[in-house]
């Protein structure tokens, strides 16, 4: 001991601490992160990437991915890592069985209260339902079917409905029969693409003209028009599994569009890998009114989710510091 | 910078600052404008309507007799009449007929825009070697652009519905007749020329009575391949939400139902085919005077 001075002993010791730190850091390693094609889950997962890779020293890349197929393969291969935004209505049953099986692990929601602010419905234009306000219910619509007219045929009203192939086509067909619309004198028309819904949405609202059609939060364009929901009344999950979500289901009776359930899931293996980004993830809950300005800006200057991503840790610090210790939120502001 | 691979290219936040001024031009377009392109396509938009009623009111036997009759009539081929009848049948049996009617209504009415606009424009192109000029660009790029890059606009201006369909069908299929009809009379022997010349035939008559005639078989090659050019858009149609066989098809490629897309295809080709066999019959007949001449 007397050989090795004291102060050099101390170099050694905050030496070897340092490379315990580094080898805790290394530890999360390579990370992929499911992007989806659509715009909230590009910023999402590259707003994930860049902290976890800034931040947290990880190796993170986003792979392209969908609902479908991203829930197929993490519940059969736990590949990619993390899906940040994955709808689970439509894949319970797959992710669950992973979970049973301690093959994936549900961290949480991925946006504050999605019931409120996240969901499928119908939706009429806020200028309409100021002038109108019976509008918001299904009753009022019925009444003023003169207001929604199908320009193809006039003497009708139009509800434009969901593309074909979509799974809420089958929600949208059961509600309008279960809501006795056509007897209201309503069509129920088919769009054919998502592109195509929008834009019909879109010509409307520029117009001033009457639509009711259906859509989804978040999206840009609910964040860039002021459209209202339509209150289709509570949710019957028994009657949703037996009838409302059953395509050609013989007796609909009234129901709403399911309660979204969208929930960051990560495989077990990174999990248990990397504690710090797991603690991250559980924090991470966007809160709505961010969610919608990132999909705004996405909108207004035609932005893929890394620019997005970038613009947000950039432009609202307050929003994203508060997911993470001091240090990373440091060490994440410095790349930028 | 000369060793570097990425190509220098304008700043990204010029960029979009371009594209946004772009969309919001056109925003600004369509909100002035957008009512009165949408009163000036009304017509057509009733007149497709009020076509497409009277295919799917009347009985189907009518139908059917009256497609093999001017079958018939075209071709005077008491095969392509049988053929005609099995091949409706058929469609109906398989549960197509609605889809089909409303198909064959939209089809029939683009090709016959495209036709009635594309042979003019074909015969002035065949004129003014300055047009040709101006115009085989644009048909390049009506043949070439992605469809959607010009249908996002249309449906933002004019809404989901017939007549944006309309418009992609004919921009797409009305290349092949303009520029064969172009070919075909620049193809017109001069020494025919000569001679309407000589017999004092004035413009409108060499271009009738001899450039037309002669230019026949490319024409009707044209004609042909608008046809089937039409018919091939009936999916792309559908994705702007024209009803009819287009529908199916979607459906069944969004969610890998084989032989629901394989049944509506081939539909699809029986509708184009007949419609083929119908114009060239007829086109051939235009063509008796080629009969005696050395083949």
């Amino acid at each position: 001991m007397t050989l090795i001075k004291k102060s050099s002993l101390a170099a050694m010791a905050l030496a070897i601490s340092a490379i315990g730190t580094g080898v805790a850091q290394a530890a999360c390693g390579n990370v992929t992160i499911a992007e989806m094609n659509w715009a909230s889950a590009q910023a999402a997962a590259r707003v994930d990437a860049f902290i976890l890779k800034h931040g947290y020293g990880c190796d993170a890349q986003t792979v392209p991915g969908d609902t479908m197929p991203t829930a197929t393969s993490m519940s059969e291969k736990a590949s990619p890592d993390i899906a940040p935004e994955l709808w689970m209505n439509n894949v319970t049953e797959p992710i669950e069985r992973a979970v049973a099986q301690n093959r994936l692990v549900i961290v949480g929601n991925v946006l504050e209260d999605p019931g409120t602010n996240a969901g499928e419905g119908w939706w009429v234009p806020r200028y309409m339902v100021e002038k109108n306000p019976e509008l918001t219910t299904i009753a009022g619509i019925k009444k003023n079917v003169g207001l929604f007219k199908d320009p193809e045929d006039p003497s009708k009203g139009r509800v434009v409905g969901c593309p074909s192939g979509w799974a809420c086509q089958i929600t949208t067909e059961n509600l309008f029969k279960a809501y006795d619309m056509e007897s209201a004198g309503f069509n129920l028309v088919d769009p054919g693409s998502g592109a195509a819904l929008a834009g019909a949405i879109f010509k409307a609202y520029n117009r001033g003209e009457g639509v009711l059609a259906y859509y989804w939060a978040p999206t840009a364009l609910l964040s860039k028009l002021d459209m209202v929901r339509v209150d289709l009344g509570t949710f019957d999950a028994k009657e949703f599994t037996d009838c409302t979500g059953i395509a050609n289901c013989p007796n609909p009776k009234p129901n709403s569009f399911p309660v979204p359930e969208i929930k960051t899931v990560v495989a077990t293996d990174f999990a248990q890998r990397s504690p710090e980004a797991m603690a991250y993830l559980k924090a991470r809950v966007w809160q709505a009114k961010d969610f919608g300005a990132v999909l705004e800006f996405m909108e207004e200057e035609q932005a893929n989710g890394e620019v997005a991503a970038e613009w947000f840790l950039q432009n609202r610090p307050d929003a994203w510091t508060q997911w993470v210790p001091a240090d990373v939120a440091t060490k994440v502001k410095a790349a930028l | 910078m000369l060793w570097s691979s990425d190509f220098p290219q304008i700043a990204d936040t010029t960029l979009r600052q371009l594209s946004r001024t772009i969309d919001r031009g056109y925003l600004t377009f369509s909100r002035e404008y957008g009512a009165s392109i949408e009163a000036f396509f009304d017509p057509l938009l009733h007149f497709l309507i009020w076509f497409e009623r009277i295919l799917l009111g009347a009985p189907w036997w009518s139908v059917v007799l009256v497609t093999a009759a001017i079958g018939y009539l075209a071709a005077r081929s008491w095969k392509l009449f049988a053929g005609i009848v099995i091949a409706l049948c058929l469609i109906g049996v398989f549960g197509m007929w609605e889809n089909t009617m409303r198909t064959m209504a939209m089809i029939l009415v683009c090709t016959l825009m495209s036709i009635l606009i594309g042979i003019p424009i074909g015969i002035f192109m065949a004129r003014s070697n300055r047009g040709q000029r101006a115009i085989l660009p644009v048909l390049d790029v009506m043949q070439t652009m992605p469809s959607f890059v010009y249908l996002i606009p249309v449906v933002m201006l004019l809404g989901i519905g017939r007549v944006p369909g309309l418009i992609a069908v004919v921009i797409y299929a009305i290349a092949p007749v303009i520029r064969l009809t172009n070919l075909g009379i620049r193809l017109v022997e001069k020494e025919a020329l000569e001679a309407a010349d000589a017999f004092g035939a004035s413009r409108l008559q060499k271009l009738i009575k001899v450039q037309l005639p002669l230019a026949l078989p490319n024409i009707m090659a044209g004609i042909n391949q608008t046809i089937m050019m039409a018919l091939a858009m009936v999916v792309i149609a559908s994705m702007i939400g024209v009803r009819g066989l287009g529908q199916p098809v979607l459906q069944a490629v969004t969610n890998q139902y084989f032989a629901l897309g394989l049944f509506n295809g081939t539909a699809v080709v029986i509708l184009a085919i007949i419609f083929d066999r119908v114009t060239q019959g007829f086109g051939l007949r235009l063509q008796k005077h080629r009969e005696g001449a050395p083949q």
